[in-house]
């Protein structure tokens, strides 16, 4: 049988949620056994293969413009979706930008922290564009699975991908699983 | 009792006749989420987290408001049920920060609780911009209206338990907001900081500040103990993490409070600052100095030992224990005669053979206060009195017009005039007299007239006094006459009431205290006593209820609980009053009854 085969990505997150997924130690060699993992911040791989994979995973919050277009892209090469982290599911800690307002956080931090000399709000044309709103992924692409957690657990990641290798879609992760503090 | 017959979820179920759905259920172990509902509060259905489906009713109802009737037919979690709770839940959710990672009630949050229990596992309404302030200006804990899910406890239990109709809600739907009195600061409000709201808060937005992000409560021990800054005795729980106290939160069990807590007892023993006495100390050529537990206790014994009846004088705080204050009476009055023995606080005059409890204030048409100040010395019973106030009832304050209650009085009148206030009570149905040690014996004659009419509780000063007042410890003391004198000292401040300084400069002085203090400073021997949350024993509250307290945490340094200190003592002068504490405490029980 062919390997199943998984994209992941961070968009405004931690790599937290990964280390978690690593996390899941000596099961990750079975676990490659029936997955290739393809494009990921492990692999260094920066673009999900064109032809697709079958499951996509998205860690971080929605915070700028590139954070939109990687998870589109997530989106239109994966069949399903899923948003690990309470920074894709809710939000998370960028969301705490949301309480004083980008431009405040923007300043804040370039222009008015104690360190900074001559500060500058960096505006590259090769950056995303800040968004006003922090959002979850759910809030610009059509999300299957929501994982929460700060970071999910590592059972968790792998009672969802066991569930999806064994041909089932979980609609939420067992009480024992699913937390979000 | 009418009992009622229901079913719940095909199970048959019967209750009293009265009780709510919510209550039913409950009774019978079937768990239906709440969210705005707290057992101690008046339901009001504000959050509707626990609709349920009802045979015959056309929409859902909430349960927790909804009385019971024969053969209702209920369902608590069918798909329409469960469907309509996680509406309610997204709509919870989509106002304001509820964030739940950098929040400080994470993992012991009653809405995060209910968004695990029906998978809320992300935001389905937009982003929530608005941001709201966070008030901050009370010493204790904080108000984060981010947080706030407007389900109004706090405002209940301020208004309904405390009687105190601080917080209020302004405004309507999203912009609805709990503010105090008419919209201050919550530090320059009416608020009394009894922290009532804080314990009933079901999410993160009111903050303990001492105790903020120490941990989650299933790391921390909850010990069952009584109150020791009054003589009310409240039911309280001390809460620690690795032998730390983190806070006190009232006991919703207890007979006496029902979970209400003041400020003097759920904050102020937390923020105590004064110095610990952790060794024992001995006055060796005019200077206090470090000492063993056993020099110390032979260079008590010796002078003690050695000292003619009328030499001896004792003085004992009501901080202490009924053990201690046993040991203490027996070991000094009985044992080794001495006559001279004095309390640091007044006692309540006897008015009546019949004492009323604090739950008769609940019950009186006329309340006199007379003689004591209960808003700042008691202030638990303050709140019955408020309630009762709130109920209808009529209070005349006899204590001039800084009394705190004098604000909430119908009648304001000085101890003279107490014969008005008395006619007043003769008219009513049910007349409560609250009074204090500071009733004048003019006035204590007149009251007396009200015998066999009026409830009489009396509100003791101090803590423990009931018992100390009935060891026979309130003897009347003489400074001049002391020759050798032992303080019971414990946790209590010195400070006008410093008796030592009328004593004579040659005496020899025993403290037995906790804080250092001018009295020990001027001791020839100081043994370091145990505080309220390291110690174990009874205290006797204002009504005669013999209540439990027990340890929390280790005594600091080589501190010994109140008892163990006068056991030792007294095992030093050969005189046996008994092996262990469970010994001692059934002893103090039996002689107090």
């Amino acid at each position: 049988m062919a390997k199943v085969k998984v994209a992941t990505d961070w968009l405004a997150g931690c790599a937290g949620c990964h280390m978690s997924l690593l996390d899941i130690d000596e099961r990750i060699v079975k676990l490659l056994e029936l997955v290739e993992i393809t494009s990921s911040p492990v692999t260094d791989l920066k673009h999900p293969p064109k032809e697709g994979v079958t499951v996509g995973i998205l860690e971080g919050a929605i915070c700028n413009t590139h954070n939109i277009e990687v998870a589109k892209q997530m989106r239109e090469r994966c069949q399903i979706l899923i948003a690990v982290g309470d920074c894709a599911t809710f939000g998370g800690i960028p969301a705490m930008r949301n309480l004083c307002g980008t431009e405040e956080a923007l300043k804040r931090a370039y222009l008015d922290a104690e360190t900074v000399v001559g500060g500058l709000i960096p505006d590259s044309p090769e950056l995303g564009k800040p968004l006003e709103m922090v959002t979850g992924v759910g809030e610009v692409v059509k999300v299957d699975l929501f994982i929460p957690g700060c970071p999910p657990r590592a059972d968790a990641f792998w009672y969802a991908l066991t569930e999806l290798l064994a041909g089932r879609v979980p609609i939420v992760l067992p009480p024992e699983l699913f937390t979000y503090d | 009792m009418t009992m009622v017959n229901i079913n719940i979820n095909g199970q048959k179920v019967s209750a009293p006749a009265g009780s709510t759905i919510l209550q039913a259920a409950k009774k019978a172990g079937i768990d239906i989420p709440t969210l705005c509902d707290h057992p101690a509060l008046i339901p009001v259905g504000a959050c509707r987290i626990c609709v349920v489906e009802v045979k015959g009713q056309r929409t859902l109802i909430t349960a927790c408001t909804f009385p019971i009737a024969e053969g209702l037919e209920i369902q608590t979690e069918s798909p329409q049920v469960v469907k309509a709770r996680k509406l309610i839940l997204d709509l919870l959710f989509s106002e304001r920060n509820h964030y739940c990672p950098y929040c400080e009630m994470s993992g012991d949050c009653e809405l995060q609780n209910l968004g695990y229990r029906y998978g809320l596992d992300h935001f389905i309404y937009p982003t929530y911009t608005k941001g709201f302030p966070i008030d901050a200006t009370r010493k204790y804990f904080l108000m984060d209206h981010n947080r706030c899910v407007l389900c109004g406890r706090c405002e209940r239990a301020c208004g309904d338990l405390v009687a105190n109709h601080t917080l209020g809600l302004r405004n309507r739907g999203a912009n609805s907001m709990i503010h105090a009195d008419a919209n201050v600061p919550f530090g320059q409000s009416t608020c009394v900081s009894c922290g009532s709201c804080l314990q009933v808060c079901p999410t993160g937005a009111l903050c303990d500040k001492r105790s903020a992000y120490m941990g989650h409560d299933i790391q921390m021990e909850h010990i069952k103990s009584t109150c020791n800054q009054c003589s009310v005795g409240c039911g309280m729980e001390i809460v620690t993490r690795g032998g730390n106290v983190l806070k006190i939160v009232g006991d919703w069990d207890a007979a006496v409070n029902s979970g209400l807590l003041c400020k003097n007892g759920r904050f102020d023993p937390l923020y105590d600052e004064r110095q610990r006495v952790t060794m024992p100390l001995l006055r060796r050529r005019g200077k206090l100095e470090p000492a063993s537990w056993e020099e110390a206790l032979q260079a008590v014994a010796e002078r003690v030992g050695k000292a003619n009846a009328k030499d001896l004088g004792v003085l004992a705080s009501t901080y202490a224990t009924n053990e201690a204050l046993y040991l203490l009476a027996k070991l000094f009055r009985k044992e080794l005669k001495a006559t001279n023995v004095g309390l640091l606080n007044d006692v309540a005059p006897k008015l009546s053979d019949k004492q009323g409890s604090l739950a008769d204030i609940a019950l009186g048409d006329v309340i006199l206060v007379v003689g004591c100040d209960p808003l700042k010395d008691q202030p638990v019973a303050s709140f019955f009195v408020k309630r009762s106030v709130d109920r209808g009832a009529r209070l005349i304050v006899v204590d001039g017009k800084d009394n705190g209650l004098a604000p909430f009085a119908y009648m304001n009148l000085e101890m003279a005039d107490i014969g008005k206030a008395i006619e007043i009570a003769q008219r009513a149905g049910n007349p409560v007299v609250v009074y204090g040690a500071g009733v004048t014996d003019k006035a204590a004659t007149a009251l007396k007239k009200l015998q066999g009419k009026a409830s009489f509780v009396a509100i003791e000063p101090g803590v423990n006094t009931r018992a100390a007042a009935a060891l026979g410890l309130n003897n009347g003391f003489k400074p001049s006459a002391v020759k050798v004198l032992y303080v019971l000292l414990g946790e209590q401040k010195m400070g006008a009431e410093d008796v030592s300084k009328n004593v004579d400069k040659k005496a020899f002085v025993i403290a037995q205290a906790s804080f250092v203090s001018p009295l020990t400073e001027r001791a020839d021997v100081v043994l370091p006593m145990a505080i309220w949350s390291e110690r174990e024993g009874s205290l006797t509250n204002t009504e005669g209820s013999v209540q439990k307290v027990n340890k929390a945490v280790e005594p600091a340094g080589e501190a010994k609980p109140d008892w163990e200190v006068i056991s030792l003592l007294a095992d030093k002068l050969g005189k046996k009053l008994g092996a262990s504490l469970d010994e001692i405490s059934a002893r103090a029980t039996q002689e107090l009854k």
